[in-house]
C-alpha cells in the first residue's frame, strides 16, 4: 500500500473538562475522497483545526505523506500542500473576488503577480465566479462566498483539500453543479476530506465515510453501509431536534 | 522589602489584569487612572486635612463612577468602531490625564505624607517602613476580597463568564456592555486603592502614570494574564527583582532594571513565568 | 455595487506637481516662517505615513515611534561627534533604528501581538532612562540629561534642510504607494481583513508584520535624524517624548487611518494646530488628546474617509469584522 496522504493517529484534544476529540485515528489514501460526518458538536471542525495546526493536540500524531506536521503553523501547512475551507466563509472582505484569489496564488503557491492573475481568472471561470470577479467580497451573498472560499484555497494548489461544508444552504437545483465541481477537483488529482451535512453530496462525492460522535469514531465504511449502521442512526436520532 | 513592595505592585496590576481578562484590551491609560486616585487623595489631604487612607471612602466611589462612565461612553462605543479604536482612545485618555494633572497640580514631585508615613517597625533586625507593611497587608486583603466577590456575587460571576467566553456569556443573557462597564468600574476601584498606597510609598509627578503602567504590565507579564494568584506572585517577583536590581546596580537604575526585566521575560517566556 | 472605502486610487500627476512647486518655494522667496511650517509638515507627514503603515495596514498600534525618532537623532548627533559627515549620520540613523526594531520585535510581537501596544509604549521610556544615564562621548558638560549638539548642523543652510526633508517626505509617500500596490500591500490587506484566512492561504503573518515594523522604523529614524539637523541639538526627554506619538497619531486619525491620503491631510491640520495651540503651552497636548478621542468616536474614518463617502453619493456599508487578532 502507498503511504497515506494524511494519517491521523490517536489524536485527543480536551477543552477544559470537555473532550472534543478522543483517540481519533484514520488514514486518507492518495486520490481518495473521504467524508467526515456527525451530529453538531461532534468535533469535526475541531479535528480540522487540529490537522491545520490551529489547535495543538493533547496527544496523537498527524502525518502528511509520512512526515509529522504536528505543531506547524498554518502558513507552513498551506505551503506543504494542504488547504482548508472554513464552515463560515472567511474572505478578505475589502478585496475583490479576483484579489482574494490572487493573494492565495501569490502567497500560497509562490506565483509572480502576472501568473497569479492568470491562475485566478482560470479558477474563477471554473467555479462560475467570473461575473463577480470585481465585486468586493463584503457585497457578495452567502452562496457565492462559499464558492469563493473554495476558489481561494484551490489557488494554493493543494494536494489535500479539507472542505468544511460546501453545500449547506444550496437549493436542490444547485447541488448537481457543486458535485460536478467536486468531481473536477478530484480529477485534477486532489485528495479530499469533506465535512458535510447534505446527504446527497456525501453519498455521491465520497468513497468512504467516517462518522464521528462526541469526539469518537463510531463508524467507517462505504456510504451505503454506514447509513445503515445502527450506531450512526442512533447518534443522529439521539440528537435533540 | 521587595516582597512587601511586591504586594503593592500586584495591587496596581489587578485592575489592568481584570480589564484585559474581560475585554482583551490592554488599557494603556491604567497608570494615569491609578494616578488620578493618588492626586484625589493628595487634594483632600492638602485642602481638608483628610487622611489619605480615609479619603478612599470618597475616592473609591468617585473612581467607580469615572470608570463606569469611561467604559460606557467611550470604550464601549470604540469597540464597535474597529479593533484599534479602543487602544487609540485609551492612549488619548492617558495624554489628556497627564496634561490635566500637570496643569492642576503642577509638574512638581508630590507625596502623600500623613503622620504615620515616617514610622517604621522592625522584623528580624530589619527596619521596615510602616507603609510597606500596610501595602502588603492591604493588597492581601483586597485580593482575597476580590476573589470572594468574583465567586459569590452575580456581577462577579457575570464578569468571570464574560472573560472566559464572550459568546457563551451572551447566550446566558448577560449584557456584555453592562458587564464591561462594571468590570472597568471595579478595576477603577482597585486602581483607587492602589493609587493611594502608591502615593504613600513613593513620591509622584504627573508623569508617574507611565511608570505605574509599566509596573502593572510587568507584573501581568511575569505572573501570566488573568488570574488573581498569578498577579500576586508576579507582583512579588517584580518587587524582589527590582529591589535586588537596585541593590546590585544602583538605585538610579532601579526603574530601568524593572523595565528591562519585563522585556526579557516577554521575549523569553511571553505566557509569564507561572503561566501555562 | 457598494463602494469599497479602502480602494486604492489616485494618479501620480498631482503629487508630481506638488513636489515641483514645493521644491521651488525657497527659490521664489517664500517667507522663512512658511518654510519652517512646511519643514514640520514634511517631517510629520513622513512620520504619520510610517505610523499609518503599521496601524492602518498591519493593525499594529505602535506606541514606540518616538524611540525610532530619538535613535535616529542620537545616532546622527553621536556620529558628528566622532567626526563623520552628516549625510552618513542620517543613513546610520535609519539603519540603527531598523536594527533596534529587529531587536525589540522579539518581545513585542509575542502572544500574537496582544502586548504590542503596551510593549511598544515602554520602549521610549526605557530609552529615555538609558540616555539619561549614558555618556558615550564628550566631557562632563555633555551627554546624559544635557544631551548633544549636532556638530556642523549650523553650517547647513536652512534651504538645504528644507529640500532634504521634502525628499524624505515625498519618498515616504512614494514608498507607501509602492507598498500598497505590491504583493506586500495585498498580503497586508488580506491579514487585516482576516488573519486566520490569510494564514491558511499561505501568508506568514508574522513575517509581513515584521518587515513592515522594521521598514517603518528605518524611515521614522531617518525623518527623526533630519528633524534633529534642523534642531541642532538633542536631549533624552524631548527626543523620546510621547508627544511624538500624539502628533503622528493625531495626523493619521484626523486625515483617516488606512487611507493613503489620510496622513497628508491630517499633517496639514496638525501643523496648523501646532502653531495655533503653541501659545497655550501645557494645555496644547490636552486639547490634542481631546481632539483625538473625539474624532475617533465621532468620525473614526477621518476627514478623507468622510470625503470619500460624500463623493461616492452612496452610503458604503461597512460590516464590522469580528475581532480576531488584536495588536
Amino acid at each position: 500500500m502507498e503511504t497515506p496522504v494524511l494519517s491521523v493517529a490517536g489524536v485527543t484534544k480536551h477543552f477544559g473538562g470537555l473532550t472534543a476529540v478522543k483517540n481519533f485515528s484514520f488514514d486518507v489514501q492518495p486520490g481518495e475522497a473521504i467524508g467526515l460526518m456527525g451530529p453538531n458538536g461532534a468535533g469535526k471542525t475541531t479535528l480540522v483545526n487540529i490537522i491545520y495546526g490551529i489547535y495543538k493536540p493533547d496527544s496523537g500524531k498527524i502525518r502528511f505523506r509520512g512526515s509529522n506536521i504536528g505543531g506547524l503553523s498554518p502558513h507552513r501547512i498551506c505551503h506543504l500542500g494542504i488547504a482548508r475551507t472554513y464552515q463560515i466563509p472567511q474572505p478578505f472582505a475589502t478585496l475583490t473576488a479576483l484579489q482574494n484569489i490572487i493573494v492565495a496564488a501569490i502567497y500560497g503557491r509562490g506565483l509572480s503577480r502576472p501568473d497569479a492573475e492568470k491562475t485566478a481568472h482560470e479558477i474563477l471561470e471554473q467555479l462560475d465566479l467570473s461575473p463577480k470577479k470585481n465585486t468586493v467580497t463584503l457585497d457578495m451573498d452567502e452562496v457565492a462566498l462559499k464558492r469563493l472560499e473554495l476558489a481561494r484555497v484551490l489557488a494554493t494548489r493543494p494536494s489535500l483539500l479539507l472542505i468544511d461544508e460546501v453545500a449547506a444552504g444550496l437549493t436542490e437545483e444547485e447541488l448537481p453543479r457543486i458535485l460536478e465541481i467536486l468531481r473536477n477537483i478530484r480529477q485534477a488529482g486532489v485528495t479530499i476530506l469533506l465535512i458535510e451535512h447534505v446527504m446527497k453530496v456525501m453519498t455521491e462525492a465520497v468513497d468512504r465515510i467516517i462518522v464521528m460522535d462526541r469526539g469518537e469514531k463510531i463508524a467507517e465504511g462505504n456510504p451505503g453501509d454506514v447509513m445503515k449502521d445502527r450506531k450512526v442512526i442512533e447518534a443522529y436520532l439521539g440528537e435533540p431536534e | 522589602m521587595g516582597i512587601l513592595l511586591g504586594g503593592l505592585y500586584s495591587l496596581v496590576a489587578l485592575g489592568l489584569s481584570l480589564v484585559f481578562g474581560v475585554m482583551k484590551l490592554i488599557n494603556v491609560a491604567h497608570g494615569d487612572l491609578v494616578l488620578m486616585s493618588t492626586y484625589l487623595a493628595f487634594s483632600m489631604m492638602t485642602s481638608f486635612g483628610l487622611d489619605p487612607i480615609l479619603s478612599l471612602v470618597i475616592g473609591m466611589p468617585v473612581m467607580f463612577v469615572i470608570g463606569f462612565a469611561i467604559q460606557r461612553y467611550l470604550l464601549n462605543r470604540a469597540f464597535k468602531i474597529s479593533m484599534e479604536a479602543p487602544l487609540i482612545i485609551a492612549f488619548g485618555i492617558s495624554i489628556i490625564l497627564q496634561n490635566f494633572y500637570q496643569i492642576v497640580w503642577t509638574p512638581l514631585s508630590r507625596g502623600l505624607t500623613p503622620s504615620y508615613a515616617m514610622l517604621s517597625f522592625s522584623i528580624g533586625g530589619l527596619n521596615v517602613p510602616l507603609v510597606y507593611g500596610l501595602d502588603f497587608a492591604v493588597s492581601l486583603i483586597v485580593m482575597l476580597a476580590l476573589r470572594e466577590f468574583m465567586k459569590r456575587t452575580y456581577v462577579g460571576q457575570a464578569i468571570n463568564a464574560a472573560s472566559q467566553d464572550r459568546g457563551a456569556a451572551q447566550l446566558m443573557g448577560i449584557n456584555a456592555n453592562r458587564v464591561y462597564a462594571f468590570a472597568f468600574a471595579i478595576a477603577m476601584v482597585l486602581a483607587a486603592i492602589a493609587g493611594v498606597f502608591l502615593g504613600l510609598t513613593f513620591p509622584f509627578t504627573p508623569q508617574s502614570g507611565v511608570s505605574f503602567l509599566i509596573i502593572a504590565f510587568g507584573v501581568v507579564v511575569l505572573g501570566g494574564l488573568g488570574s488573581i494568584a498569578g498577579t500576586f506572585i508576579g507582583g512579588l517577583v517584580m518587587g524582589l527583582a527590582q529591589t535586588l536590581g537596585g541593590y546590585f546596580i544602583g538605585t538610579g537604575a532601579q526603574m530601568f532594571v524593572a523595565y528591562l526585566i519585563v522585556f526579557i521575560v516577554l521575549g523569553v517566556r511571553p505566557q509569564g513565568i507561572f503561566g501555562r | 455595487m457598494k463602494v469599497n472605502p479602502f480602494r486604492l486610487r489616485g494618479g501620480l500627476a498631482p503629487l508630481l506637481i506638488a513636489t515641483v512647486l514645493l521644491a521651488l518655494f525657497p527659490l521664489i522667496g517664500v517667507p522663512q516662517n512658511w518654510l519652517l511650517y512646511l519643514f514640520l509638515f514634511f517631517i510629520y507627514l513622513a512620520l504619520a505615513n510610517m505610523w499609518n503603515w503599521l496601524a492602518g495596514y498591519c493593525g499594529l498600534i505602535s506606541l514606540c515611534q518616538p524611540a525610532f525618532i530619538g535613535i535616529g537623532g542620537y545616532t546622527l548627533a553621536l556620529m558628528t561627534w566622532v567626526g563623520l559627515p552628516i549625510w552618513q549620520g542620517l543613513i546610520a540613523g535609519a539603519i540603527i533604528a531598523a536594527l533596534f526594531a529587529v531587536i525589540i520585535s522579539i518581545p513585542v510581537f509575542r502572544l500574537s501581538g496582544i502586548y504590542f501596544a503596551v510593549g511598544t509604549l515602554i520602549v521610549p521610556e526605557l530609552l529615555r532612562l538609558f540616555f539619561l544615564n549614558w555618556r558615550p562621548v564628550g566631557g562632563l558638560l555633555y551627554g546624559k540629561g544635557a544631551g548633544y549638539a549636532v556638530k556642523g548642523a549650523t553650517t547647513i543652510p536652512a534651504t538645504d534642510i528644507y529640500w532634504l526633508t521634502l525628499i524624505i517626505c515625498i519618498g515616504s509617500v512614494l514608498m507607501m504607494r509602492f507598498i500598497l500596490r505590491s504583493n506586500l500591500g495585498l498580503g497586508l490587506a488580506a491579514i487585516r481583513d482576516n488573519a486566520s484566512s490569510a494564514a491558511s492561504s499561505g501568508i506568514n503573518v508574522f513575517k509581513l508584520k515584521f518587515y513592515s515594523f522594521v521598514g517603518s522604523a528605518a524611515i521614522t529614524g531617518l525623518a527623526g535624524a533630519a528633524f534633529y539637523i534642523q534642531q541642532g541639538f538633542i536631549e533624552p526627554t524631548s527626543a523620546f517624548n510621547v508627544r511624538w506619538t500624539m502628533v503622528l497619531m493625531l495626523a493619521t486619525v484626523i486625515g483617516g487611518v488606512r487611507l493613503e491620503e489620510g496622513p497628508a491631510v491630517g499633517a496639514i491640520i496638525v501643523v496648523f494646530l501646532h502653531f495655533l495651540l503653541a501659545r497655550y503651552g501645557g494645555v496644547s497636548l490636552l486639547i490634542q488628546g481631546v481632539i483625538l478621542v473625539f474624532i475617533m468616536l465621532i468620525a473614526p474614518q477621518g476627514i478623507m474617509g468622510s470625503v470619500r463617502r460624500a463623493l461616492s453619493h452612496r452610503t458604503p456599508h461597512l460590516r464590522r469584522q469580528p475581532a480576531r487578532t488584536r495588536g
